[in-house]
């Protein structure tokens, strides 16, 4: 019989500054690959220890080799001073090794109480006691501070508060060392916030924090300690006071921040798309319009509206009211087709879920919207094909052998230029591009920015949705605030403060 | 970037040519082991007739893949088969041409098929569910239609053609050629073969890129029950009678076909080739069987065996071992 509340407040083993774990030449190879080179780090009981690098750099795989989803190729790893072989997800679990993943791993059919327990439920006679692990897992949600129902099913919560479940869930299990990757990405302020009260009170506790993310001001935010990876290869460690953003990214990359934003003012054209008092499910009485050479940012939190007023524009989802107009004229867009057929084209907020054929070829869904043009008769050209795949791999340098592996082969990066490149080909003239940079590491941003660029310059117009703020900051001409739903404020280039803006989307 | 860099990875169209020659290899293998140990095997009568057995069913797996690479499944073909041969006998007893009534049995079996795709894309079913449901009352229907009984068809002509062979091969063996390459430069080479694989791989994906999902899969579900509608008329032709029960299991054997052919029940990964080969290495084990004196509930056994081997390989391939 387990009673998991006993475990919500361990006692911590070792002293607070105690070396809890060390890493002593952990490498990692694939085939063909050195994916960690050796690496000598060591975390201390109760620190907040960052990890940063880009894509790539080698972090999932030490994250990988923490939990003991993979064997390690060859080091030691020291566990409060005894070596371990750490070589099953189980094996870490039972040294008290967690960790909340990006991507929610969790079972969506199910309450958010059975997913919190999921492993270790409460049994009594062979008999589950649903009820007491409700009561039990909404204790634990309140206590934490998460404004969560644990009788709902998972499935029902916003990603962001499903991230804040499998946070939940891994502090039942008598946890030390709880590693979190990529917690925030797609968080809103707010649950952000609610997330980092959990994350001190856990280190108060005494549990050693290890916290990926690719933003600086998390880390600043949170962290005791910064380790940078670079290639594989481990570059540094500084205490968080001896440091600041300019040092990590020059850690990080060879690359200066200036250089990340990069944006070149393009003369704006006619007006492409303009809504006019545009109502749809989610969202009420949107007006705006979209020039040729423009970004226009949407910003404002997660379920704000801004993704179901893009939906809808693109023929997702119906108007109830308002109208579209298309270069001046009124138009009735009731499919994607009939966007596309427009010239518009969407690259989705999840590439898992909405932007990518990850089991099909890079070529293959790169060319997915133009196979009515690459092909006469039904019959697919080969050569078009390849000259265009080829060709967007090669402009957007798409790190992939061939256009024939499988999309799931590449990294997040890769697989989203893939999303966004597959509309370059495409010809159209209005580009939406729903959180376009979840999870990119910054080199990668900087190429998705120089390609927007790019557009702007063939002429095309295009719609930024972000939910992180300097992005939309530094990228937008024009800025609107959106608010549950409503078009709240709009603003130009620079022409409001971060704090403003962020006070008109969270409505204070 | 050490992730990045290049990884020596299996490609698709590598590892597709692989894996059909794999195929192709247990095929000869086969055959050689089966004239080496059996005397009646390589004769050209048992040659025709294996050819004879595994055509059908090859069809009908075709069609099948082309339902399963969308995610889906057609439970059907068989009772399509069954109701085909009645709807085929009943118009040539009635003094129809032959043409028109093989054309009229094709166009029910495309009507099947648009049903299906109606009750999935429209009415919002499983698509388990609702070729199940056609399964058992397209059986009913043909029941009703017949009482219970077989329709004897009274044209030799049309009945000889399943026995007659072309250049040496069996007409019905033509027939998968026939159906086969189309399938091929269908599945492969044109636009709706792509969109195909982006439905059975990510259908919100695919929708949004401009792929039209819903006509996608009308159009699976219609080909699928065209192929069956197809392999009814060539039963008709070899039984000589319209009969609702004939082909019972026959989905079933199209299914495995089609995953022992290197199709994935998940979608997006299947060939032509593949199905086509995993009917004849189907249709060779129970000929071998049959001429060994193999208990005939052997056979059975033996392909449960062989799927879950095929697949489990298969899927140890994909991994990347």
């Amino acid at each position: 019989m387990n009673t998991a509340s006993s475990d919500l407040h361990p006692e911590p083993d070792l002293a607070p500054g105690a070396t809890i774990l060390e890493l002593r030449g952990l490498e990692k190879k694939y085939p063909g690959t050195h994916a960690l080179k050796p690496i000598n780090l060591d975390f201390k009981a109760g620190e907040i220890h960052a990890i940063v690098g880009e894509n790539g750099a080698g972090k999932s795989t030490l994250i990988k080799l923490l939990t003991g989803v993979m064997p390690r190729t060859s080091g030691d790893v020291i566990w409060e001073g005894k070596p371990t072989g750490l070589s099953t997800p189980h094996e870490a679990m039972a040294l008290g090794i967690n960790a909340v993943h990006q991507e929610v791993v969790l079972c969506r059919h199910l309450t958010v109480a059975a997913n919190i327990f999921l492993g270790e439920e409460t049994v009594r006679f062979g008999i589950l006691q649903q009820r007491a692990m409700v009561r039990e897992a909404q204790k634990i949600l309140d206590d934490l501070g998460f404004e969560l129902p644990a009788h709902v099913l998972l499935g029902d919560l916003t990603i962001g508060q499903q991230q804040l479940v499998a946070a939940a869930r891994a502090t039942v299990r008598g946890t030390k060392f709880l590693i979190f990757d990529e917690p925030t990405a797609y968080l809103t302020r707010r649950e952000a916030d609610q997330l980092f009260t959990l994350i001190r009170r856990l280190k108060a506790q005494g549990v050693t924090i290890v916290y990926i993310s690719h933003r600086m001001e998390e880390v600043f935010e949170l962290a005791d300690r910064v380790s940078v990876l670079r290639d594989g290869t481990y570059v540094g460690t500084r205490n968080i006071g001896e440091t600041d953003d300019a040092e990590l990214i020059r850690m990080m990359i060879n690359r200066s921040i200036e250089q990340v934003y990069h944006k070149e003012k393009y003369e704006f054209g006619p007006v492409i798309v303009q809504a006019r008092n545009l109502s749809g499910k989610g969202f009420e009485d949107v007006s705006m319009s979209v020039r040729s050479g423009e970004i226009v940012g949407l910003y404002g939190l997660i379920g704000a509206g801004r993704s179901e007023f893009v939906t809808t524009l693109y023929g997702r989802h119906a108007k109830s009211a308002g109208s579209i107009l298309w270069d001046g004229k009124d138009v009735e867009i009731k499919s994607e087709r009939d966007a596309m057929r427009l010239g518009m084209a969407l690259a989705p907020e999840s590439r898992r879920d909405q932007g990518l054929c990850l089991n099909l070829s890079v070529g293959t869904n790169l060319n997915l919207p133009i196979y009515k043009r690459i092909s006469s008769n039904m019959l697919i050209s080969g050569s078009q094909e390849k000259k265009h795949a080829d060709q967007q791999i090669s402009d957007l340098r798409i790190k992939t052998p061939t256009r024939h592996a499988l999309a799931s082969s590449l990294s997040g990066g890769n697989q989203q230029k893939i999303v966004i490149g597959k509309w370059l080909n495409h010809g159209a003239r209005l580009f939406i591009f729903d959180e376009p940079t979840v999870g990119v590491d910054v080199g990668t941003k900087a190429e998705i920015y120089r390609l927007f660029g790019a557009l702007l310059a063939q002429g095309a117009g295009i719609i930024l949705i972000s939910s992180y703020l300097p992005e939309v900051y530094e990228l937008a001409d024009t800025l609107h605030v959106f608010r549950r739903g409503r078009l709240v404020a709009t603003h130009g280039f620079h022409t409001a403060s971060h704090e403003d803006v962020l006070t008109q989307a969270i409505g204070v | 970037m050490s992730i990045d860099a290049p990884v020596p990875v299996k490609t698709k169209r590598n590892y597709n040519v692989l894996f059909g020659l794999t195929l192709l290899a247990l095929l000869v293998l086969l055959w050689v082991a089966l004239s080496l140990a059996t005397t009646s095997f390589a004769s050209p009568n048992n040659i025709a007739n294996l050819l004879r057995q595994g055509s059908m069913i090859a069809i009908l797996a075709v069609g099948q893949t082309f339902v399963i690479i969308t995610g889906g499944i057609d439970l059907s073909v068989g009772a399509v088969v069954g109701f085909s041969t009645v709807v085929t006998a009943m118009m040539i007893n009635a003094g129809f041409p032959v043409w028109i009534a093989i054309l009229a049995t094709l166009l029910v079996g495309v009507a099947i098929g648009t049903f299906h795709g109606f009750g999935i894309v429209k009415m919002g079913l499983p698509p388990f569910i609702i070729t199940l449901a056609t399964l058992t009352s397209l059986r009913g229907i043909g029941l009703l239609i017949t009482n219970g009984n077989s329709i004897s068809i009274n044209n030799d002509a049309f009945q000889a053609f399943s026995r007659n062979s072309f250049l040496g091969v069996p007409n019905l063996f033509w027939m998968v050629i026939l159906v086969g390459i189309p399938a091929y430069v269908f599945l492969h080479h044109s636009r709706w073969g792509r969109y195909l694989f982006s439905v059975g791989s990510n259908a919100e994906a695919a929708r949004l890129s401009g792929v039209n999902v819903q006509r996608t899969i009308y159009m699976a579900y219609m080909l699928s029950g065209l192929c069956a509608a197809f392999v009814g008329v060539l039963l008709a032709s070899r039984i000589g009678i319209g009969n609702p029960t004939q082909a019972e299991g026959w989905e079933l054997q199209a299914i495995a076909s089609s995953v022992i052919g290197g199709t994935s029940l998940f979608g997006a990964v299947g060939s032509v080739h593949g199905p086509l080969l995993g009917a004849f290495i189907l249709a060779t084990i129970n000929n071998g069987a049959n001429l060994l004196n193999v208990n005939s509930f052997w056979q059975r056994i033996i392909t449960g065996v062989l799927i879950i081997v095929i697949v489990f390989f298969d899927g140890l391939r994909r991994r990347g071992k």
